[in-house]
């Protein structure tokens, strides 16, 4: 599908945006380990705001890759994020448990090699040609890896991998048996943040895209997305972590995703008055 | 910053340097799994092979994008990645089924993903068809050949003018389901090998029994085959750029630098999800 492409210029830099975004998202995922030091997981929905962050940088690293015309359509990208980040974050978890506290970094390390690979073979052996395809696609293994690692620990509290695969169910009491299939990877719930992850890193350059792109639109759909997936995540978490913390997960979500909906709308309003050459109808004040 | 002026769509032939330093890359990663984890060095190869019958079919599955879609070119009017990740997936439930009993044995596992993934494209092709012949009122014809490979019948008299053709042509349908077949048995290849990892190593990890992890082993080798799927699948998508008919379609000859890129690809994830056993 080749796709003429008009992406914005100008606006705030992709370097700019690619350190804020590994920056917040690191510093989110490291948040989280709080859990371990409260009673109950109300650091949880740290790791959603981890996602969004991710989300945010991945949304202009597409930008940047797709206004080459990759002649492959904009979801590509966004498939080929999550399907190397998967690899790199389920490796990054069992690094978890022999070096602790290493994960969040284990998996951008392990996601760069990935992505550096598939975005090598891209430029050199399908001989795409595309300068900032190494970068484009090393960079989105990372948020890939990212955005699942924060929402699996937005939904369990914690990315070590033992704790993914196994969860202590309490009978009668004191008592507690061990349940693999009752565990976040038993249960498959990765493929579940697998969709929600790639849908909200695909949809808001391809929604966008066109004459009148503009980043600050564009990004505001990205974090709108990525508070939208956190929804979902959220109520997911009520059946692993404790009740009060999955709540504080689920009104987090839901107040950033209201703030970046209401915003989204007018930003989407002020782009269509410019592009129509209009004037926005206003209404009278007053008491008349 | 527009998609036309930047210029791509690739250069055409192998890159030998590139094709060469693949194939080293493959060679490292099949030394590091020996000697880590030396049980998965025999499912590091299938995956590899895997890898490699993805990026084969997916060549065959007749793509257009938004030109098919307003009925300017042959292909289902979506993008390769999308299709071929359908008739993948749709091959890995049909493998995963199979692979869930143990009277099958391999040959059967590997058809009944190879099945699940022809069906997917056989179903999709034949609905196509019948959204452009009865709903749009257009005959298929081809725009790239003048005379159908397989059963002779002339295109351009059928062909509207200002078109590079429309519909989905015979030899564009056996194409499709050719590559749902190599598709769906690489993705379950894929899953297969590394099912046969996590169930043999798993139980020893964990101190449980066999049964009791096997949810785990199974999320396991499905999330990795997923996404093991999705990166050959865009990979080859990024060697056709654009639109696709099938095997008659002259950007069809690129497959080859696909197959070594596919390879590669497939070998470097599925060290690291074979990594992941490490140390037991």
């Amino acid at each position: 599908m080749t796709v003429q492409i008009t992406a914005s210029e100008g606006g705030i830099p992709h370097n700019t945006i690619m350190a804020v975004g590994l920056v917040g998202s690191l510093v989110c995922l490291y948040l989280t380990y709080a859990n371990q030091f409260l009673n109950a997981e109300y650091a949880a929905f740290f790791g959603g705001l981890a996602a969004v962050f991710a989300l945010l940088w991945g949304t202009d690293t597409i930008k940047n890759l797709c206004s080459y015309g990759i002649g492959t359509g904009v979801p590509s990208a966004g498939m080929i994020a999550f399907g190397t980040g998967v690899i790199a974050m389920l490796l990054a978890t069992k690094v978890e448990t022999i070096v602790p506290f290493s994960a969040p970094i284990a998996a951008v390390v392990f996601g760069a090699i990935v992505g550096a690979v598939a975005g090598w073979i891209a430029n050199e052996v399908m001989r795409m040609n595309i300068p900032v395809m190494v970068r484009s696609l090393t960079e989105m293994a990372i948020i890939g890896a990212i955005v699942l690692m924060g929402f699996t620990a937005a939904m369990a509290g914690g990315f070590g991998f033992d704790a993914l695969a196994a969860r202590e169910i309490a009978i009668l009491g004191p008592l507690t048996t061990t349940s693999y299939v009752g565990s976040l990877l038993g249960g498959c719930l990765l493929a579940v943040s697998f969709m929600l992850g790639s849908l909200a890193l695909q949809h808001p350059f391809n929604a966008c895209l066109g004459p009148g792109e503009q980043q600050d639109r564009t990004m505001m759909l990205a974090a709108e997305c990525g508070f939208l997936s956190m929804i979902a995540v959220a109520a997911i978490s009520f059946a692993f972590i404790a009740f009060p913390a999955a709540l504080l997960s689920l009104i987090v979500a839901i107040v950033g995703w209201y703030y970046t909906y209401v915003r989204f709308i007018e930003l989407s309003k002020r782009d269509a008055f410019a592009w129509l050459d209009a004037k926005p109808i206003l209404e009278p004040k007053g008491d008349d | 910053m527009t998609a036309i002026a930047a210029g791509s769509g690739g250069g055409e032939g192998i890159n030998p340097v590139a094709s060469a330093i693949g194939i080293v890359l493959i060679l490292i990663t099949l030394a590091i799994t020996y000697f880590a984890v030396p049980a998965g060095l025999a499912a590091l190869v299938g995956v590899i092979v895997g890898g490699l019958l993805i990026g084969f079919g997916i060549h065959f599955v007749p793509v257009g994008g938004a030109p098919a879609a307003m009925g300017q070119a042959p292909g289902i009017a979506t993008g390769v990645a999308m299709l071929a990740t359908g008739a993948g997936l749709a091959g890995l439930f049909g493998g995963a089924w199979a692979a869930a009993n143990p009277e099958f044995s391999f040959a059967v596992v590997i058809a009944a993903g190879a099945v699940g993934g022809g069906l997917m494209m056989a179903i999709t092709c034949l609905m196509v068809n019948i959204i452009y012949i009865f709903g749009m009122g257009i005959p298929a014809a081809s725009g790239k050949v003048a005379k159908d490979p397989i059963t002779g019948d002339t295109q351009e008299a059928y062909k509207s003018q200002g078109t590079e053709g429309h519909g989905l042509p015979f030899i564009s349908y056996v194409g499709g389901v050719i590559g749902g077949l190599l598709g769906g048995a690489g993705g379950t290849l894929i899953y297969y090998e590394l099912l046969q990892v996590y169930t043999a190593t798993l139980p020893g990890m964990f101190g449980a029994d066999a049964a009791e992890v096997l949810p785990i082993a199974v999320s396991l080798a499905g999330i990795f085959a997923v996404g093991m799927f999705l990166v050959n699948a865009v990979l080859a998508a990024y060697n056709i750029t654009g639109t696709i008919e099938g095997p008659h379609d002259p950007k069809f000859k690129r497959f080859p630098r696909a197959i070594i890129g596919c390879a590669t690809a497939s070998a470097v994830c599925g060290l690291f999800a074979i990594l992941i056993v490490m140390g037991v």
